[in-house]
């Protein structure tokens, strides 16, 4: 059930490299299927998916290399499931999205599903080695796609990412080496790990290297230096798989191998982890108003909203865990959509700077829609309710608040600072007078708006019946939050408050 | 019949939300084939089909008690939020009043925006307004309005940046949306703080919680402010009052819905509030502050200024504080019949000098006069728009300002001369601009200044004819105080007031004789008001800098010393390489004495606990 999430995209990578005489439409419609089937399984396997079950499902178990403990062992559960979703929805549409002009587009395909594969993997792997494994494995693929197919200074922004993301590698290979062979029976097997019976220190430092390792990932503040590189010099597609897919791999870490693994270190560290969350928060927005390069604010952007998942697994309360899975999601969509529509308008107006971008809403000689879309992401980020952005951030924010009250307030105000870039990324790019004598953009194609229209309707549809997107998780988070021991910290003063009344 | 149309009255903001979706194959596309206006007749009809319905629901809720409606909408993880619709008379009353407001600022657009060709997105957008304040109107929780504020905040951003190509469009726009949202997310905190501590965001029930709360008053204080800071965005109070000055520079359709009824979903909210924010001494008084201040505050303002839509909007702030000082002194009817009154007539003067702009050369009022003559229609709309405002009995916001003024006197009197002195400056501020406008000689600027045409004249007579008979409505839903309880005294001080001020006004402004431009004696005074309290100039050098500098300073350290340690850390790897590789000459003499240093320093740190030994034998 599971295994062809990972398999059909490594097979295709194989059919589409080894196509004879790949023109670039024929790559990308050998990899539109390819992908497409993959998305279809992914829609099957959630018709099947058993909501009420918080335990793992469809598991498959072949053993492979014994005296390792290596073995191939995969399921999904509520955590999971909705970030396969979007890692089979959004290679979908980068591979939809691709260009007609790419230069080697048979290598650009193979290695696009070849990312979509490790991360399935990743996803999907309940074997501590073999999520290493697949979190390794997606970097060469992705150092290429930066390295090759990304702007002027692609070179440095791949280099730093790969160096960036292989210390982060090590520093969880380490804390997994430490967790099997520190605990009593040696394995790495996710569900039968048992590391709550180790001293707290230890559990302390094998968190940290965990946490750590994760948050070059996400990327959290101070770790954070290779991502407006990486995601500005990427080309539009892959800076979607980078901020979309990728990043969600550290944060699904932090819950998984973090939350779940070291209840009791977790809540030790807990208040630490949500100032730092904050902080990021607050970096991000401010950092993103200083941008002149639409692309770079846009990653700023994602820095900021990661401080808030960071926050609410810090709280780990049902609601907020809840709500930092529905935050990953709806990121991932809306960080798709800017980054879709920004290198729609670098293509066709020539320029991502601020400063030479006006006027773009204009109806005749502008991109309408592509403003209209725009403004709808900016504001979906931004958390305007009625848009997916705002379920995930209020119940990150309602879930945290009781536990953590400083720095959820700090986070809101970086949700209206947040407000601010986009209201001076909106009024720079698509407000103001069009310059009637140098505006003589392309046309926009199907093929680059339907993505976004894709997107734009998830965000809205989500956004009004949130229903569908929090169902999925509920249950896991459920179970994780019932294994969590310690509550004790999560008396704020407030609530003191309500309980003397 | 009527139980099905009580039970359906969620769909009154449906049916704008669905003329929002049909407008939207009128995006630029088809515009060609079609043009724009097809988008505009659907929400109108959509409007239409609201308003009859409200009204239909009006008759059938008459005299019953409040009635319930849920509907289910998210639950997780404990928390369940469902969408309470409280059906009553009033509530529906509002949605009538919103739909009849929006059908009217509808037909007048057909005229306004005659020449626009962006009528699907201005129409949608007024639907969007109507839907919002329409579902604000009979939402009953706390949760839900904050979402629809919100929802209506981004609506004031898109519709006060219509016409986005004009720079001051962009900035007015800018601005409104960003202090709207300052105001939305301290209100999100106090949403976010209540529950924990109420458990519900009901309103009725947060009443009823209220009664009995006990909290300490640092909570109370702060989730008040929290709360009252919402409203304070909305209604344009201040500090937060310069967005609606510069969303003047929408299209006046807008306007119309904006200065009457936009405001006042702030104003909605704090009026539902009330039992909370009651808890509080600090916040009441900090709301009556609020208010006070930004009457006084605004009324001034508004006589300063020379253009014809800019002065309302002052007045907008002004009244829309004579609610705040309603609220913060436990007066919710009051607070409400005022909105009702006020909203009316507001909206006459709105459209009144709306087509002033529309068709004249100029909005400048000291160019303008003697249109008189030339304009009867917008004329009469404004003299009966002006007495609906002001405390002239018998219209409309007199009943409403006496019942403010008979608390006053008797609890607070200070706040009495506050609403005195309100009333009188805004007498005089209304008169000064139909002294301008209407009246004297006409002047270079106004001699080619025709009447408008039927869609914009008819909503104009229609809402006169609406605002002359609010007196009427009021006395039959029985709102109006009984003569043997009406403080004659507080009444004879409001209208000497609506004298004095318009007194002053005439002698000023219908007074040919009198020099023009008037100036205060003062330069600097004059400038303060007119200019607004400096505070553009106040926000420029405020918040605008600090956050600048602060984003630049972040930016800043994130790009020389974040990223600079991190390339300098590259940097050094690469160099000791670089320097290293000096080290493999090929010289057999240099590898055997690094291999000599390496086997002394291999032994030395072996044999480390014996030297040590060593050394405290030899030398004890």
């Amino acid at each position: 059930m599971l295994s062809p999430l990972f398999w059909i995209p490594v097979l295709g990578a194989a059919l589409v490299g080894f196509w004879p005489g790949g023109t670039p439409a024929r790559s990308r419609s050998i990899a539109i299927a390819v992908a497409s089937i993959t998305l279809l399984w992914t829609f099957w396997l959630l018709s099947q998916f058993d909501i009420s079950n918080p335990g793992m499902q469809f598991t498959e178990f072949i053993p492979w290399i014994e005296p390792l403990k290596l073995n191939y062992r995969l399921g999904v559960d509520g955590l999971s499931l909705p970030l396969l979703f979007i890692n089979s929805l959004l290679t979908w549409l980068v591979i939809y999205s691709g260009s007609t002009q790419l230069t080697r587009p048979q290598f650009y395909y193979a290695l696009i599903l070849l990312v979509n594969a490790g991360v399935a993997g990743a996803f999907l792997s309940q074997n501590l080695l073999l999520f290493f494994l697949f979190y390794e494995i997606e970097l060469i693929p992705f150092y290429l796609l930066i390295a090759v197919w990304g702007g002027k200074k692609r070179e440095y922004a791949a280099m730093k990412f790969l160096l960036f993301t292989a210390i982060s590698g090590f520093l969880i290979l380490g804390a997994f080496l430490g967790m099997a062979w520190l605990s009593e029976t040696p394995t790495f097997a996710y569900e039968s790990l048992t590391t709550q019976k180790l001293p707290l220190n230890t559990q302390l430092i094998l968190l940290t290297a965990i946490v750590v390792g994760f948050s070059i990932k996400i990327p959290l503040v101070p770790l954070h230096t290779w991502l407006p590189d990486a995601y500005t010099e990427a080309s539009p597609g892959v800076a979607i798989l980078l901020g979309g897919v990728l990043a969600k791999l550290g944060t699904y870490g932090l819950v998984r191998f973090g939350l779940a693994l070291f209840p009791d270190a977790w809540a030790t560290a807990a208040p630490g982890l949500a100032i730092l969350g904050a902080v990021s928060a607050v970096y991000g927005a401010l950092s993103a108003i200083a941008q002149k390069d639409i692309k770079r604010m846009v990653a700023y952007s994602s820095i900021g909203h990661m401080g808030y998942i960071l926050l609410a697994c810090a709280a780990a309360t049902p609601l907020s865990l809840v709500g930092a899975v529905s935050q990953m999601v709806a990121h991932s969509l809306i960080l798709a959509i800017l980054f879709h529509l920004v290198g729609v308008i670098e293509t066709k107006v020539g320029t991502r700077d601020l400063d030479l971008l006006n006027g773009l809403m204009s109806p005749m000689r502008g991109l309408p829609l592509t403003s209209g879309l725009l403004v709808l992401g900016g504001m979906a980020s931004a958390g305007i309710p009625g848009l997916v952005g705002f379920i995930a951030e209020y119940l990150v924010l309602q879930g945290s608040f009781s536990a953590f009250p400083i720095p959820t307030l700090i986070c809101v105000i970086c949700s209206g600072l947040t407000a601010v870039y986009f209201v001076i990324l909106i009024n720079r790019t698509c407000f103001g007078k069009l310059d009637n004598n140098t505006a003589y953009y392309p046309k926009v194609q199907w093929q680059e708006r339907t993505p976004a229209l894709i997107l734009a309707a998830l965000i809205l549809c989500l956004g009004i019946q949130p229903t569908w997107l929090l169902r999925w998780s509920e249950p896991t988070i459920n179970a994780i939050v019932a294994s969590f021991p310690a509550h004790s910290y999560q008396i704020a003063s407030l609530s003191q408050d309500s309980e003397t009344k | 019949m009527s139980h099905v149309l009580l039970q359906t009255v969620w769909l009154i903001p449906c049916y704008a939300l669905t003329g929002v979706i049909l407008s939207i194959p009128w995006s630029p596309g088809i515009i060609r084939y079609t043009g724009p206006r097809p988008a505009g007749y659907i929400n109108l009809l959509m409007t239409l089909t609201a308003f009859i319905h409200g009204l239909l629901a009006l008759r059938a809720t008459w005299d019953l008690p409040a009635q319930q409606l849920v509907i289910p909408w998210v639950n997780v993880a404990g928390l369940e939020l469902s969408i309470p619709l409280e059906i009553s008379s009033i509530t529906v009353g509002v949605t009538v009043l919103v739909t009849f407001l929006n059908l009217l600022a509808q037909i007048y657009a057909i005229g306004y925006m005659e020449m626009d060709w962006g009528w699907a997105r201005f129409y949608s957008l007024l639907a969007l307004f109507e839907a919002g304040m329409c579902s604000l109107a009979l939402c009953n929780s706390l949760f839900f309005s904050y979402m629809i504020l919100e929802v209506l905040t981004l609506g004031t951003y898109l519709l006060v940046g219509l016409w986005f190509s004009q720079p001051l469009v962009v900035t007015g726009a800018r601005d409104a949306f960003l202090t709207k949202r300052v105001g939305d997310l301290l209100l999100l905190m106090g949403v976010l703080a209540l529950l924990p501590i109420a458990g519900t965001w009901n309103f009725s029930e947060l009443a009823e919680w209220a009664k009995t709360a006990h909290i300490s008053p640092t909570t109370a204080a702060l989730l008040g402010l929290a709360l009252i800071a919402g409203p304070m965005g909305k209604c344009a109070q201040f500090p937060l009052h310069l967005w609606l000055d510069e969303a003047m520079e929408g299209p006046v359709p807008s306007t119309i819905l904006r200065n009457s009824v936009v405001v006042a979903t702030g104003a909605w909210v704090l009026v539902k509030l009330q039992p909370v924010l009651a808890l509080s001494p600090l916040v009441t008084s900090v709301t009556v502050l609020v208010g006070a201040v930004t009457a006084i505050g605004a009324s001034l303002i508004a006589i300063a200024q020379i253009d014809i839509k800019r002065s309302l909007s002052y007045t907008v702030s002004a009244y829309m504080g004579l609610v705040f000082i309603a609220v913060g002194t436990q007066q919710a009817e009051v607070a409400l019949m005022l909105l009702l009154t006020y909203a009316l007539a507001m909206a006459l003067l709105v459209m009144s000098t709306g087509a002033i702009v529309w068709n004249g050369i100029t909005q400048d009022l000291t160019q303008l006069g003697g249109l008189w003559s030339r304009r009867p229609v917008s004329a009469l709309s404004y003299i009966v728009g002006a007495f609906g405002l002001l405390a002239v009995p018998p219209f409309g916001c007199f009943w409403a300002l006496l019942q403010l003024a008979d608390r006053l006197w008797t609890n607070e009197s200070w706040l009495f001369w506050v609403v005195l002195i309100v009333n009188g400056l805004t007498a005089f501020s209304v008169t000064r601009e139909f002294g301008s406008i209407f009246a004297g000689k006409s002047k270079a600027m106004s001699q080619r200044a025709p009447e408008v045409h039927w869609p914009m004249a008819l909503p104009m007579i229609i809402l006169m004819g609406l605002t002359l008979h609010v007196p009427l409505l009021l006395w039959q839903w029985q709102l109006l105080p009984d003569w043997t309880t009406l403080n004659i005294t507080a009444a004879v001080f409001l209208v000497s007031s609506s004298v004095i001020g318009c007194g002053v006004g005439s002698l000023i402004y219908l007074n040919n004789n009198w020099p023009k431009p008037v100036k205060l004696g003062y330069q600097p005074l004059q400038d303060l008001f007119a200019y607004d309290f400096y505070t553009p100039q106040l926000y420029r050098v405020t918040i605008v800098f600090v956050v600048g500098l602060v984003s630049n300073i972040i930016s800043a350290i994130d790009r020389y010393l974040v990223d600079g340690i991190v390339n300098f850390v590259g940097l050094a790897t690469m160099f000791s390489g670089q320097s290293l590789k000096y080290n493999v000459s090929g010289q057999t003499q240099f590898y055997a004495l690094t291999i000599l240093f390496g086997v002394i320093l291999l032994v030395i740190t072996m044999t480390w606990p014996l030297l040590i030994r060593l050394s405290l034998v030899l030398s004890p």
